[in-house]
């Protein structure tokens, strides 16, 4: 739910709650005050009977006004209360009854005791409260509108460049060149939003950059020095005439130097992806790809004796070339190394996923294992970042990397 | 053959020149981008071996400074960035191709050779060491004039091996150029012997000597003699 309508509801509701008890308020003082004119009234009658009886020694003429009826009743020598009573009045005129408002009373004539009875019709009184009824139901509705209108229009129009920042933070991608734009609005918290926003977006892209530089740094100084080994290496084997035992120390220093080189590149790649700094995919027939693959793995294949049985459709994603190469190569270098030897690899293709099997060892890997980083078995001659690599770069593409087991087979699939 | 190393790393920079100065090879060194720019203003060269990241500049300047002085000089970029803007960005300015630190110098010196026959005069199309001619848009080989037929391996072994003649070239060299630096094969190289064994074969049985001699299990030599 969004702020403002939180903050409407609540301010209408407490509005319309207010203006309801205001009107039971209005309801019952109006009414109180009315009431108390209407007795005054009836006093007044009251006085006016007195006045006559003392002056006439006789009951004054009934007679019945539009909004007042008079009546006298004897009541023998039982004693009247003087009260005011709530009633009913017949209105003679309209033929209908209407709500009143009473007096007893009492008095003596020739020593006759006489109840009096005085009604006034409340018909007036009631409009008037309907009236004012009315009126708050009136203000009511046109306060609920005009907040409601006002919230509508004018929130959202305050809202408008929080939202606008909001949207552009959504957007934002560290790869991209423009930042956070500044916003117009007059409002001081939001004004000091976007800037906060704008500031940090800058540092992320700053820190970004450094990052980016500092890969960039690592790969030149840790490659330059294992190019001066590499070359170096090259340069002594050339100068000839060693015995065996010297050849063998050279052998292992090349194969050294070789995954020293490939650890340090896969390394540099990880970091890499895992940054975000590799962006040039463009859309791929994986079907060619693999075909490409198979056939320069060929003699890995041959060298074992493996069976590789592929199935492909053709399909295309949108990858970096390099990225693939890296993927395809991993996953096949797996295929080969762990397999044993004449036995098989199969390679199938849809257009849901990519699934490579391959012959092993008869147990299960620990898939939760596998793909974590420098976790290899014993045997392996890989850097133990194969897997890493290969499932971050599946999940740099919104790919997923997984392993299962199903005798004969190990089988790795890349969903797409 | 006149060659320029541009290289900051003394280690590397020095062992490029011992690989490569031979009979008939000068090579030339600028330890910096001020030198590189000297000696490209004065002399010319077949190929100019780069590394971009110089102190005081960048080896990208150098060739935009090539090309708008109409240069045609040949250019090998080595760079320890493999990131494929850079790439993409030297070969654009101009550069023939890109090598990623660190590399084996039979890699370099097969680059560097494609490179040059590619600007020589005529656009050399062939490489010719004694009796055997290799046809390089064909991709086929011949033996005094008589077709060998030889497999895509084995033909791009033999040109490697011919840039890289009397040198001893490491099994992981070899490799490496065969299957590409990013194979992580390092495991097993029993299948080059196979490869290197096939391509001596047939050229021995079409009536070539015997060039080709292994090397203490390291690796193996082109030589310019016959083996005895």
């Amino acid at each position: 739910m969004r702020l403002f309508e939180i903050y409407n509801r609540v301010s209408l509701l407490a509005v319309v709650a207010i203006i309801l008890v205001t009107g039971v308020v209005y309801y019952y003082t109006i009414g109180v005050i009315l009431t108390d004119q209407v007795d005054k009234d009836l006093v007044v009658e009251e006085n006016e009977v007195f006045d006559y009886v003392r002056l006439n020694h006789q009951l004054p003429q009934v007679f019945k006004s539009n909004d007042q009826q008079i009546s006298f009743t004897p009541v023998g020598h039982s004693v009247v209360t003087r009260k005011y009573i709530n009633t009913t009045f017949w209105n003679e005129k309209e033929k209908e009854s209407e709500s009143g408002r009473g007096l007893i009373s009492s008095i003596n004539v020739n020593n006759i005791n006489y109840q009096i009875r005085i009604i006034e019709s409340k018909v007036e009184t009631e409009d008037l409260v309907r009236i004012i009824f009315l009126i708050t139901i009136g203000l009511i509705v046109l306060i609920v509108v005009v907040l409601f209108v006002i919230n509508r229009i004018l929130i959202k129009k305050l809202w408008k460049p929080f939202y606008g920042t909001l949207q552009q933070l959504k957007l934002f991608n560290l790869t991209d060149k423009d930042d956070i734009e500044p916003t117009n609005s007059k409002i001081e918290e939001f004004k000091e939003l976007n800037n906060a926003v704008s500031t940090m977006t800058l540092r992320v892209k700053d820190d970004y950059q450094n990052l980016k530089h500092f890969i960039d740094n690592a790969s030149h100084e840790l490659l330059t020095p294992i190019a001066v080994i590499n070359s170096k290496l090259d340069t002594l084997v050339q100068t000839g005439n060693f015995s065996e035992r010297q050849s063998e120390l050279l052998t292992d220093l090349y194969e050294t130097v070789t995954k020293l080189t490939k650890l340090n590149k896969a390394m540099l790649l990880l970091s890499k992806i895992e940054n975000n700094l590799v962006n040039d995919s463009q859309p791929i027939n994986l079907k060619n790809s693999i075909e490409a693959s198979l056939n320069l793995f060929h003699d890995f294949f041959l060298d074992k004796s493996l069976t590789v049985s592929p199935y492909l459709e053709d399909v295309t994603v949108n990858i970096s070339k390099s990225l693939l190469d890296v993927l395809l190569n991993n996953l096949l270098t797996n295929a080969v190394r762990h397999n044993k030897a004449g036995g098989q690899v199969v390679i199938s293709l849809n257009e849901y996923q990519l699934t490579i099997k391959n012959t092993g060892a008869d147990k299960e890997l620990d898939g939760s294992q596998i793909f974590q980083r420098f976790k290899k078995s014993g045997e392996s001659e890989g850097n133990g970042l194969g897997l890493t690599l290969s499932r971050q770069i599946c999940t740099s593409y919104g790919m997923k990397l997984v392993y299962n087991y199903a005798p004969p087979f190990h089988t790795f699939s890349v969903i797409f | 053959m006149k060659l320029l190393v541009v290289e900051d790393e003394a280690g590397l920079r020095d062992s490029i020149r011992e690989y490569f100065t031979e009979e008939g090879t000068i090579c030339e060194v600028a330890v910096d981008f001020e030198a590189a720019v000297q000696k490209i203003s004065v002399y010319r060269y077949d190929c100019i071996i780069l590394d971009i990241s110089l102190p005081q500049g960048s080896g990208l300047d150098v060739i935009r400074m090539l090309k708008a002085a109409r240069h045609p000089d040949g250019v090998l970029i080595v760079s320890a960035k493999n990131s494929l803007d850079d790439r993409l960005l030297g070969l654009n300015l101009g550069a023939d191709d890109y090598l990623t630190k660190p590399f084996h110098l039979s890699e370099l010196k097969a680059r560097v050779m494609a490179i040059v026959r590619r600007k020589s005069f005529d656009g050399q199309q062939s490489v010719e060491f004694k009796e055997i001619k290799m046809d390089l848009p064909a991709k086929t080989v011949t033996v005094h004039d008589i077709p060998v037929k030889v497999t895509r391996t084995e033909y791009n072994l033999l040109l490697y091996f011919i840039a890289n003649k009397d040198k001893v070239i490491s099994k992981t060299a070899i490799a490496e150029h065969l299957w590409g630096d990013e194979m992580d094969i390092a495991d097993n190289f029993d299948f080059i012997y196979s490869h290197i064994k096939n391509i001596r074969k047939k050229l021995v049985e079409a009536g070539s000597k015997d060039y080709i001699v292994a090397v203490y299990g390291m690796g193996y030599k082109f030589m310019e003699h016959e083996a005895i």
